[in-house]
């Protein structure tokens, strides 16, 4: 059942409404936090009003503007919408107030809370998009609106970084114009509400090309290798915008397009029939184990994260390419149970390196008896990583090991245990050197993060909990996965 | 309902009148012929706001200059096309808003009034080369508009400028020369210098100098568009000029070129007679390599306004890509780029003149940091920078879109690769613009003092960078204005 | 013969009580260690005598179940007490008990007890779960749980030995508990989720290969817990360096539990039909006969007494799967009672052990020697609880190897009981001459010992495990036959897997 509602419009515009506020407040630091938080809340409950019919499968659409027949800026808020619209609004809420106490001493706090909430106002755009022009759209003003939060330190190295990013996730764009393009020409819409509108009449060589072009634009920013790149060297920005990157809003965004192009674009008859989803399984699964080979080897908290999301991310590319519904699935509520684990990761990271000035593994010996709160909330999400029963990560595993026997490639799964002790073999040293190593000093005293961080980051970790432990947490809708599984494959 | 008919030719007098008068107002006071010249500039906009309406009510119309029918009188022609006016009145206006200030500044008082005339002079040229039907006055206008564009580059009266505007005439007198030639064999093949009569009795004339006059048309058109590698006049004359000046330069001048190809276009496809395949590749293949060659330059300047001249170069090979495809989608993109590219590239000389003005300094390296001191002009500038690189939602989009997809209609899957990569290339550029501007240490701290631009520089600037927004969140409007035109232009090629 | 279940919420206090514990563990600390050392003696001492109420009841016929959580729209946690969870959650919680009151004296107070009492308490609380555990999902959750949290109790130390311990321990368990993963899933793709009631879920149809497959994946994922050679190498590393009362439940109870699941796995996922059809099962006879005297050869030349232990922990705990792997109804109930027969045998030799380390300094073999005269009580429970793993008449270990020798001629593999005579002689070999120093060397003094050679009995806290833990040795074969004994639970198992 379709309705038309102007929510599913209002969800991405009040981040925008938020950050023009947040521009316009100047340096008053009361009402800048004020509306960040605002609109934080506002937007949680927007699209938690929506959550219901949703979930009764009421479709919420809106069209905004159109620019000619058939193309225009249009949103509708479907399962698979709602799901990632639900994980980014609720993570924003927490991220927000996070970054409001890491940003304390920081220069440029308007700058960096402005984007900051555009970018979220984007990520929801992309989730709500009704066609590829719209998602296109979001997706290029995404890029540019998180460069200013990457570069936010404006040292020299962040510059680079910075350059990197661009020139990576712009080229990436260029390859989802080309695919837009494309697509409207074969299909002659560019809807993404159908499971597949591309003909196969319109030749495999130009569907091969086409599905390239557009796994390699939405790629570079889900990070696949050889597109990953720009992420590790993004992590020289403050800790709260890596945890939106990394969690949330760009790298979450390129794995959704991914979702979609599978889904919603091309379909899971015509991607069966054109055989073009084995590479990209096979890409993915490279990238699941290289990435977390190449963890193994980082000193630095932050990189190590980053290589992390690689090889996380690639197991909702992989989950999606199996073009199973058990593997879709995994990919869907991957989406969710990656970016609250690591969501939490990233903001241990940041408290420890505003509490303590420690950035690299081995400096955080002992580290456990100071923050014993902070780094409890970073086993229970390394533990996830390694997909232990009961938390978030665990369900992936489960399902996504299920999807590849369901599609008979049972390597697949033996692909998903050797990622597990991969992440075993670079999360746990971490836990340890933070628990079981005693600090150079022999004072030790606790010394938590201001509670603005911690509050969120032990949220993060409960969280991580209750999407391993059960289905039914409030907010957190396994159900919408299912609603968005079964309508893809038609069940 | 056609118009009172002598609005069409008012549209011209007007601005011409008042140009010649420009000089008298001013003469004891130098700042009357600014208030002159800008009520000139408001009174032709309102004509030019009738006839935009009207054409997109009824489509096109003609006024004939004294009853005299073609092939003897004069005509006047107003189709969808030449709704360019619309842009170039409205770039006028707030190019006189924003030279009020700035002109004070770039030159000699007495030399004052005789800019606002020549800036007048200028865009009447351009309204007429618009609206008229007639070849022979298409070049006298072409002409207007060159002698008293060279005039204007070199009005600051600096040695630099001189050489500049030097290097423009030579090149802007072959191209002229070029056409006049083209138009002279037409003129022998058919007997007439109408162009809707030319059209109608080219069929069956020979074919060899048929293709010698288009050819020699489009090659003319195409050094005036500044075209790779025909571009060689256009960077120091966009950056020497005073800013105001530049924008309508990039933004107006050299779309010239454009329509000019666009008249061409109407003769051939109209009569049929002509084969313009062959030229058509041409074209493609030289607006690819404008758009790369162009942005490649554009990357090494450190100079903000040589800069923004070669992404002249860039944009104008979107332009004439499009032409090239001869697709529906292709023609309809570069017709509106014709329009939005105008309103963008205005955006950026202005606000690049605002800087310059408040600041006196015009490189990279100098300017970093003014992010901080100017920081509305500076947004605007940043909107017109992702609006050329044709990130949505704004107005470059829309005919990035509009192109790429006409490649792929057309059967060039390439030129929509070349075009979206191309693209890529200007950012770069344009993203060490916004770098030095927001995310430098400013290597002279003395620039965060500087205050913001005036405001009759400063609300041209917004104006305009939320018309860059406008454009691309109503993308539709222009596109549905100038469908009919295209569809009537490429329905001897069955439809497009 | 299948039991209609009673829905109750005992299984879930059984492993609420403990989980409460550990999260009370640090409050408690604040207001006093006093307080804290006597609630989670309640709530273990709760828990212990829920689980033996439980399987009380369940010897009387009963069958308990608890629906706990719904994980996906098809999966629920589940919680299910049938005899064969019943004994084994009985043993755990009665085990885990003694051994908390035994670390009251054995953990020196300091900042670390925090962490070891509540990380003590959560591997009970997930060590129930497993025991109780209805179907493989709920298994696995609880399995790899208590697996990996407990790792904090095996670097407790935090010595260098004990780190490396660490790192082998939660490599050689995360290995393991991979490729029961990868089993897991096989089996659910294959069968779905079933709970763990029937005599098999598995059937032939999902062909050879594949059931081959994951035959396998489990036994070799078991197995790492179960100390099966070749992957028994975290073994005899964790148990040194790990705390005396924790290496008790380790040995007692958590390498147990690999059998425990291979047990599961074997009855009650592929069932006794299949795997005779299957025709595997005599090659893990071979492993686990192997094992059994490997094991006990190395034992022999340990001089590290808690290494020496663990050798035999190794040893004996292959005699369980040994059972198992011959199908036969004695021989799994033999393989049934040998794991609580064990599991308070080794838990007495350890706690003996610890006592020998705190009372005395020492941690070798050789520098026993009249350690009988010194600590009495504690030589003598050492004494029986060696005798009992020997397999000496009427001590528990006694029972349980008689069943397995019952089972292995009733299977008809009397070659086997050489496997079962040899492991015992070799037990012989390397308990008895602890004995032996013990009672009739003459004590080597060291420099600060000269003083006196009597009065370094224990206290009273750590000797009343011990005492108790041997009485349990003797009862449990002295009264092997009455009912409510783990005889007769075992004996209901074996029959619902054996029809």
């Amino acid at each position: 059942m379709e309705v038309v509602d102007a929510r599913a419009a209002l969800a991405p515009a009040i981040s925008l409404v938020c950050a023009a506020l947040v521009f316009a407040s100047a340096d008053n630091t009361f009402w800048r936090r004020f509306f960040s938080i605002a609109a934080a809340l506002a937007k949680l409950v927007i699209v938690m009003s929506m959550l219901p019919g949703s979930l009764r499968g009421v479709v919420y659409t809106f069209n905004l503007v159109e620019f000619t027949e058939g193309v225009g800026l249009a949103f509708r808020a479907d399962a698979l919408g709602m799901f990632f619209s639900v994980v980014s609004s609720t993570l924003w809420l927490v991220t927000t107030i996070y970054a409001i106490g890491y940003m304390e001493r920081e220069p440029n706090r308007r700058r960096f809370f402005g984007f900051f909430a555009l970018c979220v106002s984007t990520t929801v755009g992309v989730a709500f998009a009704e066609n590829l022009l719209t998602m296109f759209l979001f997706y290029e003003s995404l890029t540019i609106c998180t460069y200013p939060l990457v570069i936010h330190d404006e040292t020299p190295e962040a510059m680079k970084a910075g350059r990197k990013y661009l020139i990576y996730t712009l080229t990436g764009g260029a390859f989802v114009l080309l695919g837009s393009i494309v697509t409207y020409q074969l299909a002659g819409t560019m809807t993404l509400s159908q499971p597949g509108i591309l003909p196969l009449a319109a030749g495999r060589t130009t569907l091969t090309m086409l599905f390239v072009a557009l796994i390699a634009g939405f790629g570079v920013k889900a990070a696949i290798m050889p597109l990953h790149g720009w992420l590790p060297s993004a992590m020289v920005a403050p800790t709260p915008v890596s945890a939106l990157l990394h969690a949330v809003a760009v790298v979450k965004v390129g794995a959704f397009g991914i979702l979609r192009t599978i889904y919603n674009i091309f379909g899971v008859a015509l991607l069966r029939e054109l055989g073009v989803c084995t590479w990209l399984a096979g890409l993915a699964a490279f990238t699941i184990l290289a990435a977390s080979v190449v963890a193994i080897f980082q000193d630095n908290l932050k990189r190590r994260l980053a290589f992390s999301t690689i090889s996380q991310l690639s197991y909702i590319v992989l989950g999606a390419s199996l073009l199973t519904p058990l593997a879709a699935t995994a990919a869907i509520v991957h989406i969710a149970n990656q970016a609250f684990a690591k969501i939490t990761m990233f903001f241990v990271a940041g408290s420890i390196q505003r509490t303590t000035g420690k950035t690299t593994v081995h400096e955080l010996a002992g580290i456990g008896f100071r923050m014993p709160y902070t780094m409890a909330a970073f086993t229970v999400a390394a533990l996830s990583f390694i997909g232990v029963p009961l938390l978030a990560g665990f369900v992936t595993k489960w399902y996504l090991s299920l999807g590849a026997l369901e599609a008979g490639e049972w390597w697949y799964a033996l692909v998903m245990l050797a990622s597990a002790l991969l992440n075993a073999a670079y999360w746990l040293p971490v836990v340890y050197t933070a628990f079981f190593k005693t600090e150079p000093t022999a004072e030790v005293e606790v010394h938590e993060a201001h509670w603005t961080m911690l509050g969120p980051t032990l949220v993060c970790a409960v969280f991580v909990i209750f999407l391993g432990a059960t289905v039914s947490v409030p907010g957190m809708p396994f159900a919408l996965a299912s609603a968005a599984v079964k309508f893809v494959f038609g069940m | 309902m056609t118009p009172w008919p002598p609005l069409l030719a008012l549209l011209i007098v007007v601005p011409l009148t008042g140009a010649v008068i420009t000089p008298v107002v001013g003469r004891t006071r130098a700042v009357r012929s600014a208030d002159w010249s800008l009520g000139v500039m408001l009174a032709t906009s309102v004509i030019a706001l009738v006839l935009v309406v009207q054409v997109a009510r009824v489509g096109p119309f003609s006024y004939v200059v004294g009853g005299w029918v073609a092939p003897y009188g004069i005509e006047l022609r107003f189709d969808e096309f030449g709704a360019v006016i619309a842009v170039i009145c409205l770039l006028g206006t707030l190019a006189m808003v924003f030279s009020r200030r700035y002109a004070a500044q770039a030159m000699a008082e007495q030399r004052i009034p005789y800019y606002y005339a020549l800036l007048l002079l200028n865009l009447t040229g351009m309204i007429g080369f618009a609206v008229t039907g007639d070849l022979f006055n298409l070049f006298v206008f072409m002409e207007i508009l060159s002698l008293s564009g060279y005039a204007l580059v070199a009005v600051s009266g600096e040695k630099i400028a001189e050489m500049a505007a030097f290097k423009y005439l030579v090149m802007g007198a072959i191209s002229s020369l070029v056409i006049l030639l083209a138009i002279g064999i037409l003129y022998a093949l058919t007997g007439s210098l109408n162009m809707a009569d030319v059209t109608g009795r080219l069929a069956g004339a020979p074919a060899a100098p048929l293709a010698v006059a288009f050819g020699a048309l489009t090659l003319g058109f195409m050094v005036k568009a500044a075209a790779f590698p025909l571009h060689i006049w256009l960077p120091d004359a966009h950056a020497i000029a005073p800013s105001p000046v530049s924008a309508i330069l990039s933004g107006l001048v050299v779309k010239v070129g454009i329509i000019g190809m666009l008249r061409v276009y109407q003769i051939a496809y109209g009569s049929g007679a002509v084969d313009m395949r062959a030229l058509n590749h041409v074209l493609m293949w030289l607006g690819a390599l404008s758009i790369v060659m162009g942005a490649f330059f554009a990357v090494f300047q450190d100079d903000i306004k040589m800069m923004l001249a070669y992404s002249t170069i860039s944009n104008i090979g979107y332009i004439i890509m499009g032409l090239g495809l001869a697709s529906s989608y292709g023609m309809i993109g570069a017709s509106v780029h014709v329009f939005n590219h105008a309103i963008i590239k205005a955006t950026l000389f202005l606000g690049a003149g605002a800087l310059i003005f408040q600041t006196g300094k015009r490189t990279l390296t100098d300017l970093a940091g003014v992010g901080h001191a100017m920081p509305w002009t500076v947004a605007a500038i940043s909107v017109g920078a992702i609006s050329i690189v044709g990130i949505p939602p704004t107005a470059g989009f829309v005919c990035k879109w509009y192109i790429a997809l006409g490649a792929v209609q057309a059967g060039h899957p390439f030129f929509a690769f070349a075009l979206v990569f191309g693209a890529l290339f200007i950012f770069i550029y344009y993203i060490r613009m916004v770098n030095a501007f927001y995310f430098r240490q400013p290597r002279d701290p003395a620039i965060l003092e500087v205050t913001e631009a005036p405001a009759s520089m400063l609300v041209p600037v917004l104006i305009l960078a939320s018309l860059c927004l406008i454009m691309g969140v109503m993308g539709s409007l222009p596109l549905s204005f100038i469908e009919p035109a295209v569809q009537r232009l490429l329905l001897p090629l069955g439809g497009g | 013969m299948e039991t209609e279940a009673t829905r109750s919420l005992l299984p879930l206090a059984a492993f609420l009580l403990p989980l409460a514990g550990a999260v009370l563990t640090l409050p408690l600390r604040k207001i006093s260690a006093r307080v804290r050392d006597i609630t989670l003696l309640a709530l273990t001492a709760l828990c212990a005598s829920v689980a033996v109420w439980l399987a009380a009841h369940v010897a009387g016929g009963e069958v308990y179940e608890t629906y706990l959580l719904q994980l996906t729209p098809d999966i629920w946690m589940y919680l299910r007490v049938d005899a064969l969870g019943a004994l084994f959650g009985a043993t755990v919680a009665v085990l885990w008990m003694l051994a908390l009151v035994y670390s009251w004296g054995y953990m020196a107070e300091g900042h670390r007890l925090g962490r070891y009492y509540s990380f003590f308490m959560l591997s009970l609380a997930w060590t129930m779960g497993v025991a109780y555990s209805g179907n493989l999902l709920t298994f696995l959750i609880f399995y790899e749980l208590f697996s990996i949290l407990t790792y904090p109790l095996v670097v407790h130390e935090q010595t260098p030995e004990a780190m490396a311990a660490g790192t082998k321990y939660i490599i050689y368990i995360l290995v393991g508990g991979s490729l029961v993963l990868l089993a897991i899933v096989l089996t659910y793709f294959a069968a779905g989720d079933q709970t763990l009631t029937t005599g098999g879920i598995l059937s032939a149809d999902i062909g050879q290969q594949r059931l081959f497959a994951i035959f396998w994946c489990y036994i070799a994922g078991f197995g790492v817990k179960a100390a099966l050679v070749p992957l028994h190498g975290w073994v005899p590393d964790a148990h040194p360096a790990a705390p005396a009362p924790f290496s008790a439940v380790l040995s007692g109870v958590m390498v147990a539990a690999g059998s425990f699941g291979i047990m599961r796995v074997l009855f009650q996922v592929f069932g006794v039909e299949l795997l005779r059809e299957m025709g595997v099962m005599s090659m893990v006879t071979i492993l686990a006969g192997f094992t059994v005297l490997f094991a006990a050869v190395l034992a022999v030349n340990q001089d590290n007494l808690k290494r020496r232990l663990a050798y035999s922990t190794i040893s004996q705990m292959a005699y369980v799967v040994l059972g198992v792997s011959l199908l036969g109804s004695d021989s799994t109930i033999g393989a049934i009672i040998h794991v609580t027969n064990h599991a308070f045998m080794k838990g007495g030799l350890f706690l003996c052990a610890g006592l020998f380390i705190r009372r005395l300094g020492v941690h070798r073999v050789s520098q026993l020697d009249g350690a009988a005269k010194r600590m009495p009580v504690t030589a003598a429970g050492f004494a029986i609880a060696a005798l009992g793993m020997i397999g000496t008449p009427p001590l528990s270990g006694f029972v349980s190897k008689w069943y397995l020798g019952l089972g292995m001629l009733e299977t008809g593999n009397p070659l086997l009981l050489v496997v079962l005579l040899g492991g015992a002689l070799l037990a012989a070999i390397y308990l008895l001459p602890i004995v032996y120093r013990m009672y009739f060397r003459e004590p080597v003094l060291t420099a600060d010992d000269k003083v006196t050679t009597e009065g370094r009995e224990a206290p009273a806290s750590m000797l009343v495990p011990l005492v108790i833990v041997t009485l349990l040795t003797i009862a449990l074969g002295l009264g092997a036959s009455l009912p409510g004994m783990p005889v007769s639970l075992a004996r209901m198992a074996a029959e619902t897997f054996f029809h």
